[in-house]
Formats: structure tokens, sequence, C-alpha cells
């Protein structure tokens, strides 16, 4: 209660500004030396803590200060020393020693089954703290994980708070098995880490290279993101901890939507140009019929003028709470951790609700053993909005419904655009009557439970077993309402799902490590069972005399579906072992491996091994390189491994007989069918890696490098390979074909510069990547995997190019009033888009370079980050502008249509002659005028913070509290020949090669955030 | 205590191989199907629904695929077209097998998928344990029905395409080469010969039978073979006489009649096809449901531009336009088949307003209760009916007998339907004075008016390699295929009268040769 109490009195004191006062001055006073030699050190910067106030030392290294009232920190700091923070505990003389900056040799990250000394890892592994993620306050801790690692491409294909991030780390690899990392939280592994809070997170390692992965072998092709979340008390006694974000975001970006002016401009021009299409009667041509009172005055001018990205869009409200409390006892800590957050999105009627509790308990039970536990018990709920390509849905419907209608009738119904007469128009709901009356209700609840076990069996060999639980439950449930046309209408369409999953894990190793003199080993061997237990059914019906049941009484509706349910599993059994070996601290060699089991093979192949080698040298622990008083630290590394993806469908090896029901004299009757050309040979995806690294720290850690180059080449790929589909079967689940990606990541940090009061770092994350397909198939033979939405598959696999190469024709421009003769042999007339005969590849969705440029700055109490993200090489496939551009008439669109339209007037032009579909028919294929450059740079996050002082957080019984202000997406830059959202996107989100190809995704929004932080005492 | 510890830890790196075996639970593994003949029929189910079934939908755009005959021929449009390229290649023949490679793969992969599940059937069914014999021949009877309706598509279409006959269960023996087009009909021959020859398929016509395939839809599907076996490319006239035979024991069953005239206009035979799906008109139908298994084609009812009050459709458009040429192969005063809301229309009245269409639009895909209540059609696609059977069976017997009275009268019921103000003795006697050559000449002339929307117009150009050319009073002057004009400016060359091969599949399966001039 009393805590509560300060926390307001706190609250009301934060709107004051507050100054000073000094009335008694106390002193310090001491020396400084060197902690090796014992020589004094001269111009070392004391401050008091929380303050400006400071001084540096003399020529013997003393120093005296004046202690303004609030202080109790003394910070030490001098160049070429590790900084340290000494409490006064009201003593007046205080002598300090203070170690010279060498990286600390003992300094340790976590890896695969334990940690390793940083400077004995031999692999690539890059490391974010749980405070780097925080400074991007959010929702999803993959978002905050954006450009913080070099390699690792995190794209947020949508605005929704629902919308999932695509993975990617050092390129793609793979083309029918996923593509996502693998996700391992304190030892448990995991599909997928979008619900989970990101506040819970103490550290995120990538791992990035064989040598690092291959101890998750086959399941470790796509790199392993390792998670470690915060346990229980560090020091003695009670630690409560609160922080809270409020954030407010807008639309970030408009398209740019034709008015009513615009649009009754084109629908004129389209009825005008009518007979130049076809051939009419005299006097029977059409005529624009603007009688509908509902839409149009006397005059003929539209009643109405909506904004629809107005109207469907809200200004979001998010709020976000984190509360800790931990503790350390005699014998063991505690951790609890909640989180409360609502996450509204922009589109009116989207969001997302999390819930989490998670609890952690470490003890020592006996000298020789020790347990941990944790649990976490996460609930989601969320309304999804629709917005996967194809489809009417609200994020198209806000392109295309005609501004002329407005968002409700005066007498209170919802318009959609079939109700006018003297027009068709593409039948739609208006968004606003979309988003706001169609439930799409997505509740999960997650148990995450994982107990270990740490027996000290001898001083150099521990053995730990670990069991987690990850049980997963999710249900969805649908409404749409009787008077939503195309979706519910005229009976409403009701369906609810449920879906279980629910993954084990026991894992079983012993740890070794040992020196010997100059010999250091250190070994892991283990075994591990995996399974993971799958089923669900569904359930949905239509003929629903109206609304009131809404889901939830789907059995009053006349029409059933069948019902559905499905159950499947899959299990891995596993062996791993790591060993590394230093010598003098200098030379490190280490090897890992394991042998996987996995039931998605063929019976010929369930086992298969993932070996890797690895080998440091930190060059700065030389003798030789005593001298070189610029480098702090050198290190090389180079490894090679081979690691797996196992992560395809079930049952690819199994000839199976799949089931359902057709229609035969009336009824449903059952029928039954052959799956799949069963291929019991069937193994691993294999990927190849080789890296090679370079660590480089200078001039007292004013610049620390961190570059690796990587060939990678995945094999054996899990391909549906195509086989003559005269074998009824278009493909055959095979191992043929290869992937290569290579690429450097390099990681640059300057601190540049370093003062008490100020400071400023620089960090850049890098990564180039140059995807090419090596092989495919027996023959070579192209593959089309889609998406397929406008006349067929969007991209192409080829030999030579890179995956997600866009697959459509040339358009070099607009037939001209020349060259009817010409446009005639291929159907067309001049105002018609002039195309390649043929399809050629016309661009590509994923990018060369990518990249975060990070300053960090402190200046006194402020801290400040600028955070830019580039993203260069990529192309967009702006797959809506059949819609928005080409297909003219039939629905509302963007002003080029009107604007850039051919005329005989105006013929160097790509867009073509305005069209009224619905009169004249249209022209459209997937063509180079719908690709435009995707690079972009984005101003990621502003953010600035404040750390109050000492003085005041004592009034307020506080140990810290800080105050920040961030503006997340606050600009982008991209290609004016983009005509969308936002140029990170993908309409088809579950499609591996469906980056960067857009047809109405949800949009993003531009969100300032006011965070506060709070630690009690 | 702690000595244990290593026991327990052995313990626990122990592996176990059971637990890798994969067990599919919602799935049945192919050796512990086929036990019943429940299961059996079920297999055999698939196929009512897959393969060049498949084909008579006409949703996406692009039109039925069993519609792109009518497109080639430039004798139908699609308002579509600019959505979707293919009718538009078609019409002014630049498909080859790149542009119209992903399209075709779909016809070659839904086909042969259909083949594989009959193989699959064929090769099973007849050792499910148990299985009385009239179960078993019947359910052998129908997948071999749909092995035939399959492989007679690719065949008609692609010339000999690889002949498959055993299902597959790896990858041995994949690559076939294409078969000579003969041997293709040998198959589809003989599967059909014996689906007719057994006496398990039932005598019922098709709508009594429960929509299960009958002895009357297999020989129809026969009759048709040896109708396209007598023309181009086989020509070999000698299937005339087996057509003519089978033909009659179709119209000798008694199970057949043509649907008859109500009070015109509405009551039509031509309005009973467009509103029912009981008919013993009806030989082999598609079968269609609001609820069960919907049909898109009161979609592509209604030109885009006409947008009548209460329209349930988003979006409606003429995928099905018969051209001026195509309306002139009727007599527009004579035939009651071109008159409005018949089996075209080019204006309708709904809810007291008055729609002129300016074109025609197919009024046989006009389903008021899906445009203007459900929103979902429910319509079976006919396959073969009754006045086509007659068709074959006059053709055929004016070939092989001459001009019979039976060949007159079977052409005569057909056209005295359409003629409702012309006496059928008039019909009668100017058929029975015409030449052999000028009676089959009508047949045919008659085939492109009753079949207009039962997609009959390519394969008859294929097998005559004659393009019906109207003039006014519904005069239709024959002309080569090869060197014509259509409508639309393009020229037909001979291998336009055959698809390419998709280029997709040239690449898969590299015994494959494309068909010349492609």
């Amino acid at each position: 209660m009393e805590k509560l109490t300060r926390f307001s009195y706190f609250l009301v004191l934060c709107l004051f500004a507050w100054s000073s006062s000094y009335a008694q001055k106390k002193t310090v006073s001491g020396k400084v030396t060197e902690l090796e030699s014992g020589k004094p050190i001269p111009g070392v910067n004391i401050i008091v803590k929380g303050t400006m106030a400071g001084v540096a030392t003399g020529a013997a290294g003393e120093y005296t200060i004046v202690l303004p009232d609030e202080a109790e920190v003394l910070i030490f700091s001098s160049v070429g020393y590790t900084s340290q923070e000494i409490t006064i505990n009201g003593r007046s003389v205080i002598d300090v020693t203070l170690e010279a900056y060498v990286q600390s040799l003992k300094e340790t990250i976590v890896v695969g089954y334990g940690v390793q000394r940083r400077s004995e890892v031999t692999g690539s592994v890059s490391v974010v703290s749980g405070r780097e993620l925080e400074e991007h306050p959010g929702f999803n801790a993959l978002q905050s994980l954006r450009g913080k690692v070099s390699g690792v491409k995190i794209s947020t294909n949508s605005g929704s708070p629902t919308g999932s991030n695509r993975v990617v780390i050092r390129g793609i690899g793979t083309i029918n098995a996923s593509t996502n990392p693998l996700y391992i939280v304190d030892g448990v592994a995991l599909d997928n880490i979008e619900t989970m809070n990101p506040n819970d997170i103490q550290s995120v390692e990538v791992l990035k290279d064989a040598s690092a992965t291959a101890i998750y072998g086959s399941r470790g092709a796509n790199g392993v993101i390792l998670v470690t979340t915060k346990r229980g008390g560090t020091e003695k006694g009670l630690r409560l901890e609160y922080n809270g974000d409020f954030s407010i975001g807008r639309l970030a970006r408009k398209i740019d939507v034709m008015n009513a002016k615009e649009f009754m401009e084109v629908q004129r021009i389209g009825y005008e140009n009518a007979p130049i299409f076809k051939n009419y009667a005299p006097g029977q041509e059409p005529v624009i019929d603007l009688s509908d009172r509902r839409i149009f005055d006397a005059q003929g001018n539209p009643l109405y003028d909506t904004d629809w990205q107005e109207e469907a869009t809200r200004t979001a409200l998010t709020h976000n709470h984190q509360l800790s409390v931990r503790s350390k006892g005699e014998s063991g800590s505690f951790g609890a951790f909640l989180n409360y957050t609502d996450a509204e999105g922009i589109y009116l009627n989207s969001w997302t609700k999390r819930a989490s509790v998670k609890l952690v308990y470490d003890v020592s039970l006996a000298k020789w053993l020790s347990l941990g536990t944790n649990t976490t018990i996460t609930k989601t709920w969320a309304n999804n909005v629709s917005e996967t390509g194809g489809g009417f849905h609200a994020s198209r419907a806000i392109t295309e419904v005609p501004p002329i209608f407005p968002v409700k009738w005066p007498e209170g119904t919802w318009s959609n655009s079939t109700e006018i007469s003297g027009f068709t128009f593409e039948g739609q709901p208006n968004p606003v009557h979309r988003l706001l009356e169609e439930d799409n209700l997505a509740n999960g609840t997650r148990l995450f439970g994982n107990l270990f076990l740490d027996f000290k069996l001898a001083s150099y060999l521990q053995f730990r077993s670990q069991v987690g639980i990850n049980n997963y439950l999710s249900e969805n449930r649908y409404y749409a309402p009787t008077d939503m046309i195309t979706v519910g209408f005229p009976d409403g369409y009701a369906s609810i799902s449920n879906g279980k999953q629910t993954y084990w894990q026991n894992e079983n190793y012993f740890t070794y490590t040992r020196e010997f003199g100059s010999h250091r080993l250190n070994g892991v061997l283990g075994a591990s069972w995996q399974q993971n237990l799958a089923s669900g059914n569904a359930m949905s019906a239509r003929g629903f005399t109206n609304d009131f049941f809404n889901f939830n009484n789907i059995g009053a509706a006349s029409t059933q579906n069948p019902s559905t349910s499905y159950a499947n599993d899959w299990s891995m059994n596993s062996y791993f072992s790591r060993a590394t070996y230093t010598y003098k601290d200098r030379y490190t060699a280490t090897f890992s491996g394991r042998m996987d089991g996995s039931s998605r093979f063929g019976k010929n192949n369930k086992y298969g091994f993932f070996p890797s080698g690895g080998v440091s040298w930190l060059v700065s622990n030389e003798d030789f390189m005593r001298n070189v008083k610029a480098i702090d630290h050198l290190r090389l590394r180079a490894s090679f491994g081979v690691t797996g993806n196992t992560e395809i469908g079930l049952y690819r090896s199994l000839a199976t007989i799949g089931s359902g029901t057709t229609l035969i004299g009336g009824q449903r009757v059952a029928r039954s069918f052959a799956q799949r050309l069963p291929n019991s040979d069937l193994e691993w995806e294999r990927t190849r890696q080789f890296d090679a690294g370079i660590e480089l720290t200078m001039f007292n850690q004013a610049l620390l490098l961190e570059a690796d180059y990587y060939n990678k080449l995945t094999y054996n790929l899990i391909l549906d390979r195509p086989i003559p589909t005269s074998t009824g079967f278009g493909s055959i689940t095979d191992n043929i074909g290869s992937v290569s990606n290579k690429g450097i990541d390099l990681k640059l940090t300057s601190r540049n510069i370093n003062t008490e009061n100020f400071t400023w770092s620089t960090t850049l994350n890098f990564n180039y990547n140059k995807n090419r397909i090596e092989s495919l198939g027996l023959n070579n033979e192209d593959i089309f995997p889609g998406p397929n939405w406008v006349a067929g598959s969007q991209t192409i696999l080829r030999v030579g190019e890179p995956v997600s190469s866009f697959w459509g024709y040339e358009r070099s421009g607009v037939w001209g009033s020349d060259e009817a003769e010409e446009a005639a042999k291929v159907g067309a007339i001049p105002g018609e888009a002039k195309r390649s005969t043929e399809k050629t590849i016309i661009g590509k969705g994923i990018p060369d370079v990518t990249g975060g440029l990070f300053n960090r700055f402190n200046i006194g109490r402020f801290d400040a980050l600028i955070d830019l993200q580039v993203s260069l090489g990529a192309d967009i496939m702006q797959q809506f502008l059949a819609t928005a551009e080409d297909r003219q008439g039939l629905t509302n669109g963007i002003s080029t249509q009107l604007y850039d339209a051919w005329t005989s007037d105006k013929q160097n032009t790509m867009v073509q002659r305005i069209r009224h579909t619905v009169l004249s028919g249209q022209n459209l294929q997937p063509d180079t005028r719908w690709i435009c450059d995707g690079s972009y740079i984005r101003g990621n996050l502003f953010s600035v913070g404040y750390n109050f002082g000492q003085r005041m957080l004592a009034t307020m019984g506080l140990s810290q509290l800080r105050v920040s202000l961030s503006l997340e997406n606050a600009f982008v830059i991209h290609s004016k020949d983009f005509k969308g959202y936002d140029p990170e996107s993908s309409t088809w989100h579950g499609d591996n090669f469906g980056q960067n190809i857009f047809f109405y995704e949800y949009p993003k929004a531009r969100t300032l955030t006011f965070g506060i932080n709070v630690r009690f005492k | 205590m702690k000595k244990y510890m290593f026991i327990i830890t052995a313990l626990l790196m122990v592996g176990c191989e059971r637990f890798l075996i994969e067990e599919p639970k919602s799935e049945q593994s192919l050796d512990q199907f086929f036990q019943s003949a429940g299961e059996g029929r079920s297999f055999v189910n698939t196929l009512y629904k897959s393969g060049a079934t498949g084909f008579y939908d006409p949703g996406g755009f692009t039109g039925s695929i069993a519609m792109m005959g009518g497109y080639i021929s430039g004798l139908f449009d699609n308002e579509a077209k600019g959505e979707r390229i293919e009718p538009l290649r078609a019409q002014n023949l630049s498909f080859n097998a790149q542009n119209m490679s992903e399209y075709l793969d779909r016809w070659w992969s839904s086909a042969y998928s259909a083949i594989a599940t009959a193989n699959t059937a064929i090769k099973y069914i007849p050792n499910i344990p148990g299985i009385p014999d009239a179960e078993k021949n019947q359910l052998l009877a129908e997948a071999k029905f749909f092995r035939a309706f399959n492989y007679f598509f690719l065949v008609k279409n692609f010339g000999g395409v690889p002949l498959v006959t055993e299902p597959y269960f790896n990858t041995e023996g994949i690559y076939v080469d294409r078969a000579q087009i003969v041997e293709v009909y040998n198959l589809i021959v003989e599967d059909l010969e014996w689906a007719v020859n057994q006496d398990n398929l039932s005598n019922n016509n098709f709508v009594t039978n429960n929509f299960r395939i009958t002895k009357g839809a297999a020989s129809a599907l026969l009759a048709d073979v040896y109708l396209q076996m007598s023309g181009y490319p086989l020509h070999a006239e000698s299937n005339y006489a087996k057509a003519a035979a089978i033909t009659k024991s179709i119209i000798n069953s008694g199970s057949y009649q043509l649907i008859q005239n109500g009070a015109l206009p509405e009551k039509s035979a031509y309005n009973v096809m467009r509103t029912s799906d009981k008919e013993s008109e009806y030989v082999f139908s598609i079968e269609f449901d609001p609820v069960i298994y919907g049909v898109s084609s009161p979609s592509v009812s209604l030109p885009g531009s006409i947008r009548p009050p209460g329209l349930k459709y988003s979006r409606t458009y003429n995928a099905y336009r018969p051209t001026d040429q195509y309306i002139a192969l009727y007599d527009e005063t004579k035939d009651l088949r071109v008159q409005n809301q018949q089996l075209f229309f080019k204006s309708v009245d709904v809810r007291g307003e008055h729609f002129e269409f300016g074109e025609y639009a197919p009024y046989l895909f006009y389903d008021t209760v899906a445009l203007y209540e459900t929103a979902r059609g429910g319509q079976d696609m006919r396959v073969y009916r009754y006045a086509e059977v007659l068709l074959i069976a006059a053709e055929a017997i004016a070939f092989t007998e001459g001009v019979t009275q039976e060949a007159v009268k079977y052409l005569a019921d057909v056209r005295a339907r359409a003629y409702w103000n012309t006496s059928r003795n008039e019909i009668e006697s100017t058929l029975s004075g015409l030449t052999k050559d000028e009676f089959i000449k009508e047949v045919w002339k008659e085939r492109y008016r009753e079949l207009a929307l039962d997609y009959r117009i390519w394969s008859d150009i294929q097998r005559t390699r004659l393009y019906p050319v109207g003039s006014a009073g519904g005069n239709i002057n024959f002309v080569n295929v090869v060197g014509h004009t259509n409508p639309w400016g393009a020229t037909y060359k001979e291998h336009h009268l055959l698809y390419p091969i998709s280029d997709n599949e040239m690449q898969r399966n590299p015994k494959l040769e494309q068909n010349p001039g492609y």
C-alpha cells in the first residue's frame, strides 16, 4: 500500500520541473591507481551518478569531489580502463583501483545446450540484450528484433496487430520447407514466438552458422534463435518493477485513391470511349445514367464523396503493462512476471489483447542438485481482419468501393457497391461495414512449462535433465451477417474451429568442463525426445433467418456444412554432442554434431547425422600483439558444417488415401482418393555452410567490428518435384535440387563520443546476400510455386535465378495511334498495353542488402535512439494495380487511371486508355508496369528517454524511473513508382515466395508511444 | 542417492525404435484400403467430380475449359477475356506451348488425376474380399467410363497422349512416350465396350438411376467416340456402323425421351432444360447442387452491364456470348432455339424493369433462384442428351444405310421440336429428298444449332475439318477450316486443330514430342 502511495506521489511530481539546492556540501577524496601495476592514473573522470557534477584526478591520481545532496554513487571512468561504480555509503575517503581493459575472457554467452565463453565460440552468434529489445515498444518480440542482427531479415508484412512476421536468416535456402528459424525458449523448442511477451526476454542469441546450429541438427538449417527469459532475483531481497507503454497510431500513408469527382470522370470517359472498343449501331451507344437520386443530385453530381481510408481507419490506442516481482533468498530465487496488453489496429475493430503470467523458481536442493522451473500461461484474444490475397477484404474495399457511396444510407442501412441503378460495379460490402460487422475472433491459450534438474556429478561434470511442454489451444469463431454481400449474404455464415497442439520434449545431457594447465576442455553429450500431437475440428453453417445468433448457435442454421476433424503427430529422437578444446586461451577447436531420427521421413532414411567443426584464433592474446595498442581484441574464426530442415508436411513418404464427400444423386456420398505419390527414400534437406569471421575491437573499444562471410548451399532440397502429370500426380516430394546463399554479415559499432555527459554511439548491422537456385528436379524443370492470383503463377523458380523471381510480361508502353496495324495482330488497339508475347522474369522479391543503423545518445540524464532500417535491391510486384489501375470502371482505383491514361494527345504513357470494363472489357496481365523498385529507408524508431536523478528517486522511494517518448515508423523513403502503403510487405503471408507481392495489404501505422519504467526499492 | 544418478541418467539416454513410426490418423494408408465394397464405391465416387467432368463449370473468368473450343471457333465470345487472356488467345489463334502452358497444365493434371483414380480402382476393386460380382462389375464399369471420358477429352484435343493404364506407387516408369492416336482410341473403345456389354450397368435412364452411370450413358459416350473416330484424324469410317448400332440400342431401350414443348414460349423444351434437372432426355449430366456442390454458371449468364434489381451476384459477365456469326447459323424466323429467352436471350424483365442487352447471352444458365435469391447455382451441366443420341444415329445411319426413314425420323425429331411453326411432314419430306451427303450436312447443321451449349462445336470442326459459315435464313455453308478466317480475323492452320503440349509438361517428361506447328 505504501508503495502505491509513493507511486501516486511520484506521478504528481512528474508534472513539475524541479531544481536541486545544495545546502550542506559534503566532500569525498581519494586516489585512483592501476590494478596490475599500482601506479596512479591521472585524468580519471569521477562523476556523481545521475548528475552532471564531476572532477578528474590529478597527476598523482588524486581527487576531491564536492557531493550534491542526492549523491549515492560515484562513477570512475577512464579511457583504456573498465569503469567502476562505487556506492559512497557515507565515506569521505574512497581509494579506487581500475582494471586495464581487455575484453573479459570469461564473458559467456548462451549457445545450444549450455553456455560458452564468448572467446571460445567458433560459430557465428549474435547477441541482443533484453534492454535493446525494450528500446522498441511493442506487442511482438520479433518486431523489436528487427534490424538488430545482421543477416536476420525480419519482415513485418502487415500493419495488423495480429499480423505475423517473416523471419529469414541468411537468405532463403529452401523451397518447399519452412524458412522459419528454430526458436528455443529456455531450452524448449517453439514453433513461433509471435505471441510471447517481449518484456520477458532477458537475451536473444541468434545462431547463424553451422558450427553454432549443428547441435540442433535437422532443425538448424534456417538458423536458431535462442531466447533466454528473465528469471528470479539476482540480488538479495525483493525487487518490484513496472513498465508501461501507451501509444497512439495513425495510418502512415494513404494510397492516392480517386475521389468522387475523379471517379465519375473516369466513368464518363469510359462511356465516351465505349464505341472505340465495340461497334454500336448508331444511336445505340451506351449513355451514362445519373438518374439514381440516392447517389446523384438533379444535376447528376454525386451526393457523397466518401474517403474510405478515412472512414475505415482510426487512431489506434494501445496500452501495455508489465509488472515483475523478483526476489532472492538463501537457496533459491523467485520471479513473477505479469503482462497485459491491449493493442488496437488502425482498421476499425481490429484488435488483440494478451494477458500472461510467468512464474520462475530456481532452487538449490542439495550441494549436488539444483532445480529450475518456469511456467508461462499466455492468453490472447483478437479480432482478425482478413487480408490475405484475393478476396473482397476490407483492405481491398477501402480502395475499390466507389467514393460515391455513403457509409450508411440515410435510413441507417449499410451501403454496398451494388446499390445503384444505371451502373454495374463489382459487388463488395463497404469496408466500414465489413470491419465493424464481420466477426473473426481468435482466442489462443498457451501453457508453456519447463523444469530442469542439474546434477553436479563431479566438479567438472554436470548432468541436466529437462522436460518442456508447450500446449496450445486455439479457437476461432467467425460470423458474417446476412446483409454483407459476397460474405454473409443472404443468410449469414458462421464457423467455429478448434485446434489443439501438444508438444513435449525431454532432453538429458552431460556437461564436462575441465582445465589442465594451458588446456581447457568443454563438452556436451546428450539425448533428446520430442513429440508433437495436433488435432482439431471445425464446423460451419449458413442459412440463418437473422443475425441474432451470430456464431453462438450454429445448429440454428438451415444448411450445415460437413463438420471436419483432423489429427496428426510427429516425433523425433536425437543424440547430440559438442566438444570444445582451447589451448592457451588462444586456439580453439569445436566439433559438434547431432544424430536425428524423424518420423516425417521415409522408412529408408529415418536417421541422419549433422556434423560441424569450427576453429578460432584469439590473435590479440598472442605475445606479438602486446604492443599493438590500437587493437584491444582480435579474433578470427572459421567453421564448416551440415544442418538439416525437417519442416515439411507430414506423411510425405507414405501412400495414403484421403477421404471426403461428394455429390451424387442429390446427396453427399463418401469419396476417397490417393493423396500422393509416396517416396519412401525421402530424407532431410541439408545445408552445407562455410563461415569465416573476424571480431575486432580497436582504440579502447571505440570501434567494434564483427564481420562474417558465409557460403551456404542447401542440397537434397525437399521439392515437390514436377513429374509428368500423366502419372496422375503433378509432383512427388523428393530430395532434388539446391539453392545457394552467399553473403556478408557485418556489425560495426563506433563509440563516436564518450564523455561523462555525452555519449554517442553508432551501430550498423548490414547484410549482403546473393541467392541463386543451383539445380531443380531431375532436368532443371521450371517450377511455378504461385501465388496464382492473376493469370497463373506470379513467381518462377528457375536455375540460375534467385528464388522469388517475378514472372510476367514486359510492358514496353501503350500501342500508339500509328501502331494500329501491329496492335491488331495481337488483338489490341491503340491505347492498350503493348506487351512482350511471352512471359519472362521481370523482377525479384528478395533484397540484396538489408540493414539497420542505430545511433544512440546519452546526454546527462537523457538518452535517445535513432533507428533507421534499409533494404536495397528487391523489387515489388504491385499486383493490386491489376484492379486499381488496369481494370477501370468496375471499381474505384488510383488516380493514375485518370491523370496518366493514354489519350491520342498523350501517347507516351504506361497507363492504358480509359476503358469501362463493364462496357468494353479490359486488358490486364501481370507485367512490368506492376513492378517497381522496392528499396527503402525507414525511420523505424526515434525515441528519447529521461532518467530521473537519485534525489528525486529517493523522495519517491524508487530506485529507477525512466520515461520515454518514441515515434515508430516515422517515415519511409521509397521509389516514387510505388503506389501502395508500405514497401515492406506481402499479401501472401504463408507463401515462401510471396514476399513483396501486394494485393491490398493491411497498412502500417505511424505510432507515438509514451513509456514509463519504474523500479521500486 | 548420488550413486543412483548414473543409473537414472543412463536410462534417460536410451532410444526406442517405435517412437519414430509414422501412423496417419486422418488419412488411411493404401494397404489398409480396398477392404470392402463400400471403400471401392467411395473411390469410384471421386470420379464423378474429377477430371474432364470438372471442365464444365464456367467459373473464374476464362469460361469453362469445355467452352475453349467455342472460343477457338471464334463463334463464342467471353466478356471477361481481358481479365483472363486464354479466350482471347483462342479467338485470335495466338496460343502456343508457352503462353498457354499453365492453363493447359490444368487440363492434363485434372484429366490424368482422374485417370489415375480410375486406374487404381480398376486394379484394386477386383481384389476386394467378398465383393459381389454384380457390384464389382458395376463399379469397374463406372471407373472405365470415366477413364474413357478423360482419355477421349485428351485425344480429341492433344492427339496421341501418354497411355497410362496402371496406377503408380513410385517413380518407376513415369516417363511415358506419346501413344498413337489409334492406341488411345482403342483403350477408350475397349473400356466402353466392356462397360456396355457386361450387364451390370442399369438400363434405366440417368435420373431414375439416381445420377449414377447407366448403360445408356456409357453407350452415348461410346457412340460419340465412334463418331469422332469416323472423322479426322483417324478417318476410320467403319466406326459409323458401330455408332449406328449403339445409338439404335439406346433409342430402342425406351428409357429416353425428348422433352416436348409445353405452352410457348415459357414452357418450351429449352426452358424446361433451363429449369429442370430431372428429365428423361438427359443421358449423362454433371450434377450440381446449390448447397452440396455449387456451380458458377448463373454468374456467366448476364452481361456485366446488366444489373437487374435484387441481383445477388456481386459480378456477372457474359462468358458465352454467341457471335453474330453463330446466330446466323439459325433461321431466325423459324427456329425456336434462337428466339429470345430460349437457348439465348437478349433482353429480360425483372421486377417490372426491362433490360436490353444489345447482345445474346446464354439463357440456358439463367437461374433466377440463384441470381435473385440465393447467389448459389445448382443447375446440372448436361454432357449427353437424347437429342444428341438421335443426331448421332441419324448421321451414322445415313452414312451406312443411306437416307432411310429411320435416319430422317431421328433428325426430324430434333428439328421439329425447334421449328415450332413448321409441320413435321414438311420437315420430313424435305429431308427425305436429300442425298446422303446433303443429309449428313443437315445433321451437322442441326448439331450446331441444337448442341450450342453442349460444347460440340470444336469437336465437330475437328472431325469434319469443315467450318460452318452461316448466312441469312440459317443457311450454312461448310468451308475448309484450314485457310478459313474466323470472325476475329485469325486464319486457321492445320496445327490449330490440336492444342500444343504445354512447355512445362515437355520439361517434365523428356519423352514427349510437341504437336507439329507449335
